[in-house]
């Protein structure tokens, strides 16, 4: 199977390519450097091309996600499209099916995702919603922070077995990184409490937050995985968190990368650069967060942008989703995973008139305006916690045209004007600036740039193309039609098939699943599963041996090794 | 102005999903564009010409647009939703998710209604001659805003949950409701003239009279004293006080 896009737009910074007009060669799901007259021509006519989008955190599939579709009923009834010759039905706006996960980010042009968290014990859940998303390719960071393995090897400092344990967890699980969600707290969620600062010891294992944080990374370092640790700071959606924040980015300093890129993702920081120090004083701190990240290399963050109306918070942040159910007087679903961490779900409304909601909507896009680099902060707005992933293009306009963000301010409660520097921010991204928010740097920072998020020889063939014509608009002014472009590409092609066409499916390969298998060497998993062993026998609910996710749950896998190559032996 | 008038052709024994017989649809339509709207028997897709005579009489905008249904639609959901203004008459009983999502316009029922009678209206009137069934004015499944605004007047009884999660407008139940009338409620006003029991749990917002006997209190209300509304003595209370709300609740 050939094809080639002629007269395309394209926007590959990667490859230094910002707007030329170059032709695209396809082969067996692979761009190449040229193809036979037989190839299928698609004449992209000057419209704007780019590599399929790449999202770094959403919450696709597993529990939780599941755990907000049982809650809000009412959600699921108001995206309801009726099955077609082609298509599965589409419900749900903050929580859709599965099918309308895969279907709404292939319409929007994105063709890799990756579920955000899940707790190792409730992988095969992930893994049998993954399995049934269309379309995108997918993988799910596996939840280590908690972990009472994770916490004993901390505290005996014993770095083998620590690296050992995150290797087998993620063969456990089929997960593709290390994610940690307000270290420490998740357990002590489990007795009503949670930890307020990286230097509170967790009682019962003697550990800190900070030791948690920098233990991972060292040891995720050590494996040589593919992407960096992920996390999701302390003391999230407190007032005057920003602190934290900073301190917690500052650890990455103690680690060194193993590969070019950053050693520390810190996620959604829209919820997590916050001043002030209660809900009278609240203001936006993210000047000084993205401050940080200019003057560091190593560490990477994205956005979470708040988007007006219906969200669905859901974490495996436990004690932070008690207080907002107390707060907002709403629905609260809660989740305790045995030895492995919490979780919690409530539904929010954003509205533009109540002040903390309005200086949110500002650090989103703060961040993302005042962090020089666009290879530092990612698009996203932590579907469905921000808001619902099929916001990114109004994301994108906001971030292409001061002119939008100046109307938009006019409508918002007036403590934007004094709680935000957003009102005075003039900087407007450019195409290339996007296309690397939502491409290139989620495939760097995921550490799959070899393949994703750009067009050189060799990447997939996941590209879109927008109804634009870069040369002939200004999105600066034209901010509309940028929205509805990106809303709806004219094309999204996955592996070298079509399978969006204006906006509309027109077919639904199986995407890949990936995960990574990181080897260790033979006697560090042997010691360290006999502390596992020790774990299954005491205190877990279930058996070892039903704890691993089989290969049957993943039939599309997309194995990345890892880890210190074993020396062969004859 | 506008006529239609609508006859059943036969009995119906499966529930027919008719949300298309509104004023705001029929409204400037000819008979045949009438009947060729579409509607479900079960998961059979139909159009209202083949279950109903449907009759028209005139032409014009939704708001001088009046429907006259004659005959039992007992087997007929969803009728007068989402209308915006207009006249609906009903000559007989109605199924489910009667004139729900209404925001303007009548709707007057000679007979019964069943469950979810304007569930989540916002506005409009909505009159039940006979009795309604449960969830009267309601949120439906998950909804945390049922009724928002209008009126419901009921002159029969009510069945359990009149008005769960109303958060304003005004219910009048003429007889008796079931249990929890006012269930988690966040604004609005019910008036029941006959008898009901434990009315207002969790509710945060909003007002309850109750005219008639209260088979059982919930724990939850802290008594106030005595207030007089129009001339009649009512104890009045406060709560639900473990939600922490300021809801009234006046109990002769």
């Amino acid at each position: 199977m050939e094809l080639i896009i002629k007269n395309g737009a394209v926007y590959d910074p990667v490859n230094g390519i910002n707007g030329d007009k170059t032709d695209i060669s396809i082969k067996d799901g692979k761009i190449v450097d040229k193809v036979s007259g037989k190839a299928t021509v698609i004449d992209a006519g000057g419209r704007l091309v780019m590599a399929g989008g790449v999202d770094a955190h959403s919450h696709i599939a597993g529990a939780k996600v599941n755990v907000g579709r049982i809650m809000r009923p009412e959600d699921t009834r108001s995206g309801i499209k009726p099955r077609t010759k082609i298509t599965r039905p589409y419900t749900g706006y903050t929580v859709p099916n599965v099918y309308a996960m895969g279907y709404r980010y292939a319409q929007m042009g994105y063709t890799t995702v990756f579920e955000a968290a899940q707790a190792i014990m409730k992988a095969r859940h992930t893994h049998e919603e993954l399995e049934e998303i269309p379309i995108i390719d997918k993988g799910a960071l596996t939840l280590f922070g908690s972990n009472w393995p994770t916490m004993d090897f901390v505290r005996e400092k014993d770095m083998d077995k620590l690296a050992a344990y995150v290797a087998w967890g993620l063969l456990a699980s089929r997960g593709f990184g290390v994610k940690c969600v307000n270290p420490g707290g998740g357990e002590m969620w489990g007795f009503g409490k949670n930890v307020s600062g990286l230097d509170d010891v967790v009682p019962n294992f003697d550990v800190t937050p900070k030791e948690i944080i920098v233990s991972l990374m060292k040891a995720n370092e050590m494996l040589g995985l593919p992407h960096s640790v992920h996390l999701h700071c302390n003391n999230l959606g407190k007032p005057g968190n920003y602190k934290t924040t900073l301190a917690s980015m500052e650890l990455a300093n103690q680690v060194k990368a193993s590969k070019d890129r950053q050693v520390l993702h810190v996620t959604h920081l829209t919820f997590n650069s916050w001043g002030g120090t209660n809900w009278g004083d609240f203001e936006s701190k993210a000047d000084e967060v993205a401050n940080y990240l200019n003057n560091n290399s190593n560490v990477t963050g994205d956005m979470g942008q708040l988007i007006w109306g219906s969200a669905t918070t859901m974490t495996a942040d436990g004690p932070v989703q008690y207080a907002n159910a107390k707060l907002l007087h709403a629905k609260w679903g809660n989740g305790d995973v045995e030895l492995e961490d919490a979780s919690g779900v409530v539904p929010i409304f954003y509205v533009k008139q109540i002040s903390i909601h309005a200086i949110m909507w500002a650090i989103g896009l703060e961040l993302a305006l005042l962090t020089k680099d666009p290879y530092k902060m990612l698009l996203t707005t932590d579907h469905p916690n921000g808001g619902p992933f099929v916001n990114y293009p109004e994301v994108i306009a906001l971030l292409m045209s001061n002119k939008k963000r100046q109307e938009e301010i006019k409508t918002l409660h007036e403590a934007v004007h004094k709680r935000t520097m957003i009102p005075g921010i003039e900087r407007e991204l450019d195409f290339s600036e996007i296309a690397i928010m939502t491409r290139a740097g989620t495939a760097k920072v995921l550490g799959l740039l070899d393949t994703k998020g750009n067009l050189g020889i060799g990447a997939d063939a996941d590209i879109s193309i927008y109804d634009i014509k870069p040369d002939q608009i200004d999105p600066t002014v034209e901010h509309s039609k940028i929205k509805s472009a990106f809303s709806s590409a004219a094309y999204a092609i996955k592996d070298g098939q079509v399978v969006v066409k204006d906006g509309q499916i027109t077919s639904t390969p199986q995407g890949r699943t990936y995960w990574v298998d990181a080897y260790v060497p033979e006697q560090d998993t042997s010691e360290m599963m006999k502390d596992i062993v020790k774990k299954f026998k005491n205190y877990y609910s279930m058996q070892l041996a039903n704890y691993m996710v089989q290969d049957e749950y993943v039939t599309h896998a997309q194995v990345i090794k890892a880890g210190a190559i074993p020396v062969e032996v004859n | 102005m506008q006529t239609v008038t609508i006859k059943p052709k036969k009995e119906m024994k499966i529930s027919v999903e008719a949300e298309n017989i509104s004023p705001d649809k029929f409204a400037g339509k000819t008979e045949k564009e009438i009947q060729s709207l579409e509607a479900w028997v079960g998961n059979q897709k139909t159009t209202l010409g083949e279950l109903f005579s449907i009759a028209v009489e005139g032409s014009a905008p939704a708001a001088d647009t009046k429907i006259i249904m004659e005959g039992d639609f007992s087997r007929v959901k969803r009728i007068g939703e989402g209308m915006t203004s207009g006249l609906v008459i009903i000559y007989g009983n109605v199924d489910m998710h009667l004139g729900n999502k209404m925001s303007g316009g009548n709707i007057s029922v000679k007979g019964n209604a069943d469950s979810w009678a304007g569930r989540e209206m916002k506005g409009g009137e909505l009159i039940i001659e006979g009795n309604a069934g449960y969830y009267l004015g309601s949120g439906y499944r998950g909804e945390t805003c049922g009724m928002r605004g209008g009126k419901i007047t009921v002159l029969g009884n009510a069945l359990d949950f009149v008005g769960e999660h109303m958060c304003g407008g005004e219910i009048i139940v003429k007889g008796n409701t079931g249990i929890l009338p006012g269930l988690s409620n966040n604004g609005g006003k019910i008036v029941i003239e006959g008898n009901t029991s434990r009315p207002g749990s969790e509710m945060s917002k909003g007002t309850i009279i109750i005219n008639g006997t209260v088979d059982e209190m919930m724990p939850v209300f802290k008594l106030e004293g005595n207030e007089d509304l129009g001339g009649v003595t009512y104890k009045k209370y406060t709560g639900d006080v473990i939600a922490n709300g300021k809801g009234l609740l006046y109990v002769r």
